[in-house]
């Protein structure tokens, strides 16, 4: 039974890097009763802190048309990337409320033959996956193959998931339990550790204009995550998932720590966990091998 | 929309109860709050006050709007007053639209004596929704009706 | 003009003849008003035969110029337009007075806080708009008559809601001048806040040891009658006669009069407490703030006063062994019911303080997830040698000595996230200096941090207590706590800042933090001014009639308000504003009558169809209907009519007269708007 279908918006990190997060995304949401159908002609989200740094318009106007695609099909949009998600649903958001925002973007939109209408909605497929309504830690739970179970997972939020705070509906933002839930429905052990809010330095252009302040926050949550005992890192964004495994590289050659912890996106474990390969997972192209990890569980 | 008549300025009767409105619109006078010089208000001791038939005498005088302000629910100096002037209110907006008036020109709303801010907003949106409206049809001067009164 | 004439007038009224005051005051009017212009135009008016204008017509002279002008000019009603009637109706109806006219014929224009100071940039349409307002007074001031106020007999009783030390300074100051006060208090004690303070700032005074001597005062005051665990239930009536309810709710002990009431002879219960420990039921006591456990039986703390114990009915087992420990004394009732008690009073202050913003919401600095973040209230228990650990500041943790003990200041106060209040809660930086001191003073080289915006040190000895804490050692950074995290092993707090002054952000380990939360008013506060009909203000707090020159009283005649309920303060204001409030609401009891103003409602019984609906209208059922001369028609009950107009508002026959605001002058104002015009 599929009675939720949604539009895929891919973004470009995870198609690029991590492919293995989309065809994990498609395949066990459809196990679970979500369709996801490819959203054909979209771009960059665009990415919202490099693009929103320098000029508002264009964010605004990039995000919309990708909206626009979406509501041309009829169907909401579902996402994998906390980046697109800052993109594409805050953008969403303020076009539905703001009269002269939306008439500035229809005028841009315009000369590509497109009208924002403001008639879907933008989901990260985490909130989906969480709502009891939708799928639920219970449904996920009785679809588990292999429960992971004997490892320690360390969940990552990230931040424009859940904040600017007034502006999404995803709760606590400095205490939140239900990431640690999905893991736990998945058979392993989710640990809590210290400052677990903080952002992993990637977003905001940071990584791009400066990869050294960057990865100093990345390091500082990798001592948190590996004193809390962690196994691996979860995350639920394709652009922290890079901070944390490439970054660990670049760490090793910038600072000389080596952490050698895998870090997977929370699709990639939902898919491990109901039975799918590693090499269907891609695990192979991430930087640190996720070997260790997957021993304990498999 | 159509062009408003020239050289029409708003007409609008506000009735406000002495204890929360009235005393909010000193307030906003205090706090030299700046708004439109388009109503005219009337004192009374409590909304529960207001007859319907002052509110039809305006609009027969040719008022382009009534504004009826008091104390917000459960506040009410005399207990119940404003509850009871709100539901004469529904009674009176369902004759203006009988005798085809726009129900907007009769307003109610519910001011309190620290909430000088909001009746300078209060004041703003009424003036401009009877700018929207235009002028009724029963004003004197502008009024499309005005041979008939 | 049509006639409009009252029912109770029996002569045949005088042509009217009004005269026209139009005020400068200063250039609040004239600055925005042409005042020439309007003098002009009044002069055209129907009805005027006098017009002129003054500087500060509410002045002495201004007022007498009103006076010659009435007797000069054969005048019939005076119209002042001036600034709001809610400042200076009572001035100018004197003047009318004065000037031998009944002072009801007095009619005010309000073209400064309505006009003049609304129009500043637009003199046409202020002037206009002057002009207008003129010419509707002077068609009310032609129609209105002679009114005069009713006396009332004011009951020689108030009553003072909450017995926190506002509420017990206020009943003390009413019983000494001999009138007999109730003191109503929810809690089992009286005391409130100030008896769970250790120290009190700048004097360092122990809070307990200078308020149990009043609390003692209050006990053995034979004028107050004191009602513990007590709740005003309904509320009928005026100034002068308020007719209130009051739920003495159950509390299964005897004091020693009602035991002898019930024929037991030295029964009662004489605080002796036997019954607490063979209780088997352990709850948090509230006013160790949950830090320490009382009984299901139980006192606050030994101090309290009335000295009896009470019943938590939502925690008792009826297990009767207390009964049994009370023995001979039989003070233990388990099955007493609450007793409704109707008093009758004149006047009543309103004292019903605060509670503390549950600062759980403000998550970022993780009270209630991390165990060593504590609000200031937490802290005066802990610190007080009174308190749940005989005054060792220990951590909740591990029972540990903190070294270095954070303060975050404004904590959900000023706060536009709108998560937190937007008021200041006015007394926090100054208890924080304190508890930095008595850090210092009692833990050998702790250090206090106080993470602050401001240092409000306002009072009377406040910026050299500032000096003082500054001098012995206590840190001050200027900025705001971003976030707080903690050691999950050590349960120490490392606390995010950033240091505004030094312009870099600052990560500090400490060992507690301390929040000084903001406060709010009681949602009993709020269900008991409702019952009074007293008014709040957009921030929750009670309504004072005037911040400036009416600070203790509120719009509602009779009603007064003292201490935090009205707004934060501290302890030196509470009192001052208890006092205040005692003053003005034994006045009218010393006066032994109050005038209520002639806005009732009559009944004009020519028209009266006799249908009854008004009678239901009226909130204060003053409204009946009589057979009079084979006819049935409604009658007032003048002492209960309160001139709401409510049933005037209403009458389909237009029946019913309100006095002052009589339907036909109300439509007089109305045409006098929409249909007078340049004349």
């Amino acid at each position: 039974m599929t009675e939720h279908k949604y539009a895929f918006y891919l973004g470009c990190i995870a198609p690029n890097r991590y492919p293995g997060s989309e065809s994990a995304s498609i395949r066990t949401s459809k196990r679970l009763g979500i369709d996801l159908v490819p959203l054909e002609g979209a771009s960059c989200c665009p990415a919202p802190g490099a693009f929103g740094s320098i000029d508002l318009n264009v964010w605004y106007a990039m995000a919309a048309r990708n909206v626009v695609l979406a509501e041309q099909m009829g169907l909401d949009i579902a996402l994998i990337c906390n980046g697109c998600y800052k993109s594409i649903y805050e953008v969403n958001h303020k076009l539905k409320h703001n009269k002269e925002l939306r008439d500035g973007v229809n005028e841009v939109l315009k000369e590509i033959d497109m009208e924002y209408k403001g008639t879907i909605d933008v989901w990260h497929l985490g909130e989906l996956l969480y709502d009891p309504d939708i799928v639920g830690v219970d449904k996920i739970r009785e679809s588990i193959k292999v429960p992971l179970k004997g490892v320690k997972v360390a969940a990552h939020y990230g931040c424009h998931l859940m904040k600017p705070k007034k502006e999404r509906h995803l709760g606590s933002t400095e205490a939140p339990r239900w990431v640690e839930e999905l893991v736990e429905a998945l058979g392993a052990e989710a640990v809590e550790y210290r400052n677990k809010m903080q952002c992993c330095g990637a977003g905001g252009g940071v990584r791009g204009y400066d990869l050294v302040h960057s990865l100093d926050i990345t390091n500082e949550k990798l001592i948190n995550i590996v004193e809390a005992g962690a196994d691996a890192v979860v995350d639920l964004c394709p652009f922290c998932q890079l901070q944390f495994d490439r970054g660990q590289i670049e760490i090793e050659e910038k600072f000389g720590i080596k952490y050698d912890m895998p870090v997977f996106h929370y699709a990639e474990l939902l898919g491990l966990a109901q039975g799918m390969s590693p090499s269907e997972l891609g695990l192979d192209l991430h930087a640190i091998s996720t070997e260790p990890f997957l021993k304990k569980v498999l | 929309m159509a062009e408003n008549p020239e050289g029409w300025q708003p007409r609008i009767l506000a009735i406000i109860c002495n204890w929360c409105s009235y005393a909010g619109a000193d307030l906003a006078g205090g706090a030299r709050i700046q708004y439109p010089p388009d109503v005219r208000a009337i004192r009374v001791m409590c909304t529960g006050r207001v007859d319907p038939l002052f509110i039809m005498k305006a609009f027969t005088d040719g008022a382009d709007s009534v504004l009826i302000s008091g104390c917000h629910f459960g506040d009410c100096h005399y207990l119940e007053g404003n509850f009871k002037a709100a539901k004469r209110m529904f009674l009176v907006k369902s004759l203006l639209r009988n005798i085809g008036l726009d129900d907007r020109r009769l307003r109610m709303t519910f001011v309190s004596a620290s909430e000088g801010a909001k009746w300078a907003k209060v004041i703003e949106d009424v003036v401009n929704v009877t700018q929207e409206l235009g002028p009724s049809p029963f004003n004197r001067e502008y009024g499309e009706l005005k041979e008939l009164v | 003009m049509a006639e409009a004439v009252s029912p109770s007038t029996s002569e045949k009224p005088k042509a009217p003849r009004i005269g026209v005051f139009v005020c400068h005051c200063g250039t609040n009017i004239a600055g925005s008003i042409d005042i020439e212009a309007v003098k002009e135009y009044a002069k055209t008016l129907p009805n005027v035969g006098y017009v002129n204008d003054y500087k500060y017509q509410c002045s002495m002279p201004g007022q007498v110029t009103i006076q010659d002008a009435v007797k000069e000019n054969d005048l019939t009603g005076v119209v002042v337009a001036a600034c709001s009637p809610r400042l200076h109706e009572p001035t100018f109806r004197a003047a009318t007075k004065d000037a031998g006219l009944n002072p009801f014929r007095f009619e005010m224009a309000n073209i400064r806080e309505q006009n003049s100071w609304v129009h500043m940039h637009d003199q046409e349409g202020a002037t206009q708009k002057a002009k207008d307002a003129i010419r509707i007074a002077v068609a009310k001031a032609s129609l209105l008559e002679d009114l005069y106020p009713k006396s009332v007999p004011v009951e020689h009783a108030a009553m003072v809601v909450g017995a926190g030390v506002a509420g017990m300074q206020a009943a003390l100051d009413l019983a000494n001048a001999g009138i007999k006060t109730y003191l109503v208090e929810k809690s089992p004690t009286i005391g409130g806040r100030m008896s769970q303070l250790d120290k009190t700032f700048p004097t360092l005074d122990c809070s307990q040891c200078i308020l149990t001597p009043k609390m003692v005062d209050v006990g053995r005051a034979e004028n107050i009658v004191l009602m513990v665990n007590s709740e005003v239930e309904e509320v009928e009536g005026y100034i002068g006669n308020f007719d209130v309810t009051i739920r003495r709710k159950a509390t299964g002990v005897l004091s020693p009069a009602e035991a002898e009431a019930k024929g037991i002879v030295g029964g009662g219960c004489t605080g002796c407490g036997d019954c607490a420990p063979v209780c088997p039921v352990t709850k948090p006591n509230e006013f160790e703030m949950g830090m320490a456990p009382r009984k299901a039986i139980y006192i606050y703390h030994p101090q309290v006063v009335p000295l009896l114990y009470t019943i938590d009915w939502d925690s008792c087992v009826k297990c009767g062994l207390c009964v049994e420990a009370c023995g001979e004394k039989k003070a233990i009732d388990l099955e007493m019911q609450d007793e409704l008690v109707k008093v009758k009073v004149g006047t009543v202050i309103l004292a019903t303080g605060f509670e503390v913003f549950p600062i759980e919401t403000k998550e970022e600095w993780g009270y209630k997830r991390y165990d060593n973040v504590i609000t200031s209230l937490e802290f005066e228990r802990l610190i007080c040698a009174s308190g749940p650990t005989g005054g060792h500041l220990v951590r909740p943790s591990d029972g540990e000595t903190p070294m270095r003990i954070g303060f975050v200041l404004c904590a959900g106060s000023r706060d536009s996230t709108g998560v937190g209040k937007p008021y200041c809660s006015r007394f926090c930086c100054m208890y924080s200096l304190k508890h930095a001191h008595q850090i210092i003073e009692k833990i050998p080289g702790a250090v206090p941090y106080i993470f602050y915006m401001d240092i409000r040190s306002f009072g009377k000895a406040y910026e050299e207590f500032y000096y003082r804490i500054q001098d012995e050692g206590a840190k001050f950074i200027r900025g705001r706590v971003s976030n707080i995290q903690e050691d999950p092993v050590t349960k120490n707090l490392k606390v995010y800042v950033e240091d505004t002054l030094l312009g870099r952000p600052m990560e500090l380990e400490l060992d507690m933090v301390v929040l000084a939360a903001a406060v709010q008013p009681t949602e009993m506060t709020n269900k008991t001014r409702k019952l009074f009909g007293v008014s709040c203000s957009t921030d929750g707090w009670l309504l004072e009639a005037h911040p400036k020159l009416n600070p203790c009283g509120t719009t509602t005649a009779g009603v007064f308000v003292a201490g935090v309920c009205q707004g934060p303060k501290d302890i030196p204001d509470t009192v001052a504003q208890a006092e205040g409030a005692a003053s003005a609401a034994s006045i009218p009891i010393h006066r032994g009558e109050v005038e209520l103003e002639p806005y009732y409602a009559m009944c004009i019984e020519e028209k009266c169809a006799g249908c009854g609906m008004c009678v239901n209208l009226c909130p204060y059922q003053a409204l009946s209907l009589v057979e009079k001369d084979g006819r049935t028609v409604m009658q007032v009950t003048e002492a209960k009519c309160k001139g709401c107009g409510t049933c005037g508002g209403f009458c389909p026959g237009g029946a019913i007269w309100m006095n002052h605001f009589a339907t036909p002058q109300i439509v007089a104002q109305i045409d006098a708007f929409l249909l007078g015009g340049e004349q």
